[in-house]
């Protein structure tokens, strides 16, 4: 992800993809070897926001976002399980084989939404105020959703 | 079971408002595309989780053993609805160690799945010993919410201590009035020659001694040894051990108390015990194997239990302590109340003795300084007080690990053999 954002960002905004990537890449290996998952959404957050720098002042959308996307998922779910992961407890192998099937197909499904995502931005880019109207309320709703499941699980 | 939000849960949520938001803000596309996955996972995780129900119960293969021995645990488990992590854990005492199987231990069950995770458990020292408690830990599909419950374990574990075979116990000075096999010093009705003296109306015709009687020309008889059961109270110190790795002066106390409780019942005495430390616990003497039973069943609830206030021997029970009964004191001598509750029972004319079980090899010498003068005068301090107990006339004997409890107890009987009793 990084990588990707300093290949993909030009010349002027490379120091910020640098930034925002070894940030990223910093602390989520903090969170690893020091067995601290609070600091993966940090990771992901610092990641995130210096590919997002790269973009600014860009007029076409990114096509591989949803691709970036999907690894900065599969990033926080590997780093979760690593850090998470307590060596003192025995694993059963089809515990893993399943927990590694399972990270795989909700990073391809992630990445299926996020390319149709892109695709109806794409269609519906002119549409403007209603657009920006449905995002907001897809936004609210989503964490709205997050938070009546936090208070009542 | 408690339920609990993961760290992954909050992050997810927190990453996927702001990215919503920044892509609001910003007007571009890409942020939500980099968003997306997230709320794709939260939306996953949240809607194929389901509260486990789940039943665990742990069982014992025996619930008595004795030290060294194994025993076979079994974790049994049901599940309702599918779990998809499930994290089991039984706390084990630092006496009990596993030898087969895995604790703690990560899997999954499937609806209604029943599983039995069996643990084979080393019992490294006596005790009673509670396997528990049961911690389980189920976790959703992408692990975004987790249910914790600490369940009851296993019921007490209780491990005897290994005795040593003593082929013969210290006898005491005194015998009681009932049939052992004691030679008591009194004369009576018995087998052991003791003397001779003239015939008394009462006496019976086959305790004639006809030879002595032909030789002094009326009739004497044979007077005999009876033989009588004892009285013994074993009197365990527990205000202070010396301890390194995994012995201690307790532990050595304790299983001389068990060998010494098996030899007395076995002959026949009345064996009682005292728990002198900083819990006061007391046996009335009894015999038979139901009283060894009783004996160990209370030894292996000692534990050293650290306190400032101790009470007096004289709230035990006037028939703990017997007239005319040997107490046998186990005790590292490092604690003042129990050396004086020592002398106190010499004083009160206990037919008393000690062994003291040396805590010297558990306290390894400092190579040099002040630390090793401290060391050595400590050492003399120990010699000091033994002979302060045998002049007030107490048989006390170092036994340190490794001697045979059956050489102690033989020191032990040749001061008593030889001393004589003294005035304190």
């Amino acid at each position: 992800m990084a990588a990707y954002a300093l290949l993909a960002s030009r010349p002027a905004l490379r120091p910020a993809a640098v930034a925002g990537g070894g940030a990223g890449i910093g602390l989520l290996a903090a969170a690893v070897l020091l067995r601290q998952p609070r600091l993966v959404p940090w990771a992901l957050a610092a990641a995130g926001g210096g590919y997002a720098a790269t973009r600014a002042g860009v007029h076409v959308v990114d096509g591989w976002a949803a691709l970036a996307g999907a690894g900065l998922l599969l990033a926080g779910e590997l780093g979760f399980w690593s850090a998470g992961d307590d060596p003192r407890i025995a694993v059963e192998g089809s515990l893993l084989r399943r927990r590694a099937l399972t990270t795989a197909v909700l990073v391809s499904a992630a990445a299926l939404v996020g390319f149709v995502l892109l695709g109806v931005a794409a269609v519906a880019a002119s549409s403007g105020l209603v657009v920006a109207a449905a995002g907001v309320a897809a936004a609210v709703a989503a964490v709205g959703l997050v938070l009546r499941q936090l208070r009542a699980p | 079971m408690n339920a609990a939000a993961s760290p992954k849960l909050r992050g997810y949520a927190v990453l996927s408002a702001t990215g919503l938001l920044a892509a609001l803000v910003t007007g571009r596309p890409e942020l939500v595309a980099l968003t997306a996955p997230f709320l794709v996972a939260l939306a996953a995780g949240l809607l194929l989780v389901q509260r486990p129900r789940l039943q665990a119960r742990v069982r014992l293969g025996s619930v008595r053993a004795f030290e060294d021995d194994e025993v076979e645990a079994t974790i049994a488990l049901a599940a309702g609805p599918a779990v998809e992590r499930l994290d089991v854990y039984l706390r084990l005492p630092a006496e009990v160690v596993l030898v087969d199987g895995r604790n703690p231990v990560s899997l999954r069950l499937a609806r209604g799945e029943r599983r039995e995770l069996a643990l084979r458990l080393r019992l490294d020292r006596w005790g009673g010993h509670r396997l528990a408690p049961l911690h389980v830990r189920a976790a959703g599909p992408l692990g975004l919410v987790t249910w914790e419950a600490v369940l009851p374990g296993a019921p007490e574990l209780r491990v005897y201590p290994r005795e040593a075979a003593l082929r013969r116990a210290l006898p005491p000075r005194e015998t009681q009035l009932y049939a052992g096999n004691e030679v008591s010093r009194r004369r009576g009705e018995g087998i052991e020659f003791a003397d001779l003296r003239p015939f008394a109306p009462g006496d019976a015709v086959r305790r004639v001694n006809w030879r002595a009687s032909a030789k002094r020309g009326e009739l004497w008889v044979n007077e005999s040894h009876p033989e009588r059961n004892t009285d013994v109270i074993l009197f365990v110190d527990s205000f202070a051990e010396a301890r390194l790795d995994r012995t201690s002066t307790l532990d050595l106390a304790v299983r001389a108390t068990a060998a010494l409780a098996d030899a007395y019942v076995g002959r026949r005495d009345r064996v009682g015990l005292i728990g002198f430390g900083g819990i006061l616990r007391w046996l009335v003497p009894g015999t038979g194997v139901v009283q060894l039973y009783r004996i160990v069943d209370a030894l292996i609830d000692t534990e050293i239990v650290l306190s400032y206030y101790w009470r007096d021997l004289q709230v035990l029970p006037r028939r703990t302590l017997p007239p005319s009964a040997l107490v046998l004191a186990l005790s590292p001598l490092l604690d003042e109340r129990s050396v004086g509750a020592l002398l106190d029972l010499r004083a009160r004319g206990f037919d008393l003795a000690v062994l003291d079980v040396s805590p010297i090899p558990f306290t390894p010498r400092p190579a040099s300084g002040l630390d090793a003068l401290a060391y050595d005068i400590w050492a003399l301090r120990r010699d000091a007080l033994r002979h302060r107990l045998q002049q007030a006339g107490v048989a006390v004997t170092e036994w340190r690990p490794g001697v045979p409890l059956q050489g102690a107890l033989e020191e032990v009987r040749a001061f008593r053999r030889h001393a004589r009793l003294a005035r304190v």
